[in-house]
């Protein structure tokens, strides 16, 4: 504190304040008071009053409420509609994070090695980031649309070549037409895609990878710069031949912090999908809420149907998981992060 | 095969893959673009390649809300007597349709614009994505320069709030922000639109980063002219920090203009506060199903103005947009 001090008196100071240390402290407080004043009542208190509300049966426009204990919670985990909730949730994640990290790291590898296009195909891999996403649902929705849409139209066409058909569905080499997908959506009708509760939650979810594989790409992108090029020399010494081995040896682990990041940063999105359920299946959350995933039931229930007490307890299971995820992401970086 | 051959495949190949996935990656826009170009004929056939044929249509709307009326008949049958009441009504309808014949695109960006209020949608994504910017700015630099050059007692303190709030999504707790703001009786202006996102936690924190690059000197040089605190941070810090500032803009807008989950909940029923999404999602729910055209133009008119943005200066967007990357 006195080094501090000397170098503050240091330094000239105009006259008038006789003591610039408090002078700078002053100033400090009111520049930050705003900020901390809006973080408190933006951010805390509606996470403490999320928590409160969870163990009431409070609605909006009621004068009172009756605490009810952990009754909001037990129905969570007992009632059918919420497993169906957790359930397609959990299913959005486990596919949504893996996939989009493959495909992100997969077109960065590729875009890294090849020798022309590589802006090009950047660009185009980022768009779905940059586009509103309630709009380019909308347009999937009117590409799958049973009889109009472009990807039932697409499989009519290649019905209907009877060379192309039997190649893809391998009834060339003798398969039965029921051996394949297209073998079967040939010969007993083409799907209706939304409608179908066994697609429903697929088409959330490659939605969900389509959109946001190139965020992950060009942050493996710029992980890819950071790797050293010296270590693929050394580990081609070292008997690693093959690009397999290189990569296995090399990239990825060089890669790991940049890991760690995207697969936190990807799942904490994968949790809040909430626009293509909402504009596909809504209300309702998809044919036998296939699709009911977490953000649509807090708006569902908590806002549309005022029962502001489930919603409250879904919107605290919901922090409780991205902060158990946030807090294993900075133990993970803190220890790993200096490896590289 | 040669080593060179081989290199050729392998980037043949490699090309033949990303390739398909711009394709699929493409599709979408693609889709979007050609519908909002095609008559409904053409998209119900599935017919006229990308661009249409642009054969000139006839707005179904228009020739029924112009369709002749008595007073109409009346005033032909007078003008000329010599037909009969039938061929009259057939020429006066021909003529309706005559003048209410358009161009597929015409009628698909006419009617996004007509149909529905979008110019309104459209300054209010601006006004909305523009007021966030600017709060979140005056919120975030003053409290970012105090963290990072003012020695005060309880700093620690206030940045370890920073680093808490960072771990809160503000979506996620969606539900407690919107009741307090109903209970306020805010709901359904445009104050409620804005006053989650004005406190940027992920803003103090970039903002603070940068400014500990900034040298000491400048500012102790700025103290010695006499600036206040205050001044300082405008006059002197923020004019150092425009590229900073930039790609956080770039995300901030991107990301609010871009967003439909939060106006779905503060907005609803008052068409005059629609954000872009809004509008566009309302246009989906209202029309039968007869409205592919207008509403791929819609679409487009909302999603093109940041893709060509981002054309435009792709480094900078992918470092705004990335930006939550580089903690």
């Amino acid at each position: 504190m006195t080094a501090l001090a000397a170098s503050v008196t240091a330094a000239p100071m105009p006259a008038a304040h006789a003591n610039p240390e408090l002078r700078q402290s002053r100033a400090a407080w009111a520049m930050t008071a705003p900020a901390l004043a809006l973080m408190l009542t933006i951010l805390v208190a509606p996470v403490l009053l999320a928590f409160g509300l969870s163990f009431t049966d409070y609605s909006l426009g009621n004068p009172s409420f009756n605490w009810v204990g952990f009754d909001n919670y037990e129905r969570i985990f007992t009632r059918s509609t919420y497993a169906k909730m957790l359930w397609a949730t959990f299913v959005y994640v486990i596919t949504v994070v893996p996939l989009s990290l493959g495909l992100g790291l997969g077109a960065a590898l590729l875009i890294q090695s090849v020798g022309r296009g590589a802006a090009f195909y950047k660009a185009v891999y980022f768009l779905p980031v940059m586009a509103t996403l309630l709009a380019m649902t909308i347009v999937w929705q009117l590409m799958l649309h049973p009889s109009i849409g472009v990807v039932n139209r697409t499989l009519e066409a290649i019905c209907a070549q009877p060379a192309l058909h039997g190649l893809l569905t391998l009834q060339a080499f003798g398969a039965s037409p029921q051996a394949t997908w297209l073998g079967r959506v040939c010969t007993e009708g083409l799907p209706v895609w939304l409608g179908d509760r066994d697609y429903a939650l697929g088409i959330v979810c490659f939605i969900g990878i389509w959109q946001g594989f190139g965020f992950n790409m060009v942050l493996y992108l710029a992980g890819l710069t950071g790797v050293p090029r010296d270590l693929y020399a050394a580990a081609e010494l070292d008997g690693a031949r093959s690009a397999w081995e290189r990569f296995r040896l090399v990239t990825w682990p060089a890669l790991g912090p940049t890991t760690v990041f995207v697969v936190t940063i990807t799942c904490i999105r994968a949790f809040q999908s909430f626009d293509t359920v909402e504009v596909l299946f809504s209300p309702g959350g998809g044919p036998g809420k296939s699709a009911y995933v977490m953000m649509f039931a807090i708006y569902e229930k908590g806002i549309s149907q005022n029962l502001v007490g489930i919603g409250a307890a879904i919107t605290v299971l919901f922090l409780v998981f991205v902060m158990i995820l946030t807090l294993i992401q900075r133990r993970i970086t803190e220890r790993k992060v200096h490896y590289a | 095969m040669t080593r060179a051959s081989q290199f050729r495949l392998s980037e043949l190949l490699k090309h033949a893959v990303l390739l398909l996935g711009a394709l699929v990656v493409l599709a979408p826009f693609a889709v979007m673009i050609s519908t909002s170009l095609k008559s409904p004929g053409e998209i119900e056939r599935g017919t006229g390649g990308f661009f249409g044929a642009q054969a000139p249509m006839v707005n179904e709307r228009c020739a029924m809300a112009n369709a002749p009326r008595r007073d109409d008949l009346d005033a032909a049958r007078a003008a000329d007597p010599g037909l009969t009441d039938a061929r009259l009504m057939e020429a006066l309808t021909a003529e309706v349709r005559e003048a209410c014949t358009t161009s597929p695109i015409a009628f698909n960006y006419g009617s996004a614009f007509s149909e529905a209020p979008l110019l309104r949608y459209l300054l209010n994504g601006v006004i909305v994505t523009g007021s966030i910017f600017l709060l979140q700015m005056i919120v975030a630099l003053p409290a970012a320069y105090a963290l990072s050059k003012l020695r005060f007692w309880g700093r620690d303190a206030v940045f370890g709030m920073v680093l808490f709030c960072l771990l809160i999504p503000v979506h996620a707790i969606a539900l407690p922000i919107y009741l307090g703001l109903a209970k306020m009786g805010l709901t359904n202006t445009y104050a409620a639109l804005v006053i989650p996102w004005v406190i940027s936690a992920f803003g103090i924190f970039l903002m603070r980063q940068f400014f500990m690059t900034v040298p000491d000197d400048l500012v102790d040089a700025a103290r010695m002219d006499g600036m206040s605190e205050l001044a300082i941070v405008w006059r002197v810090m923020l004019p150092t920090a425009i590229p900073a500032l930039l790609a956080f803009a770039i995300f901030s807008v991107v990301a609010h203009w871009n967003d439909y989950f939060w106006p779905r909940i503060v907005v609803t029923g008052d068409r005059s506060l629609f954000t872009p999404p809004l509008g566009l999602r309302e246009f989906q729910a209202g029309s039968d199903g007869n409205l592919y055209g207008p509403m791929m133009a819609t679409a487009t008119v909302i999603v093109v103005p940041l893709l060509v943005a981002f054309l435009l200066a792709q480094r900078r967007f992918i470092d705004g947009i990335t930006l939550s990357g580089m903690k």
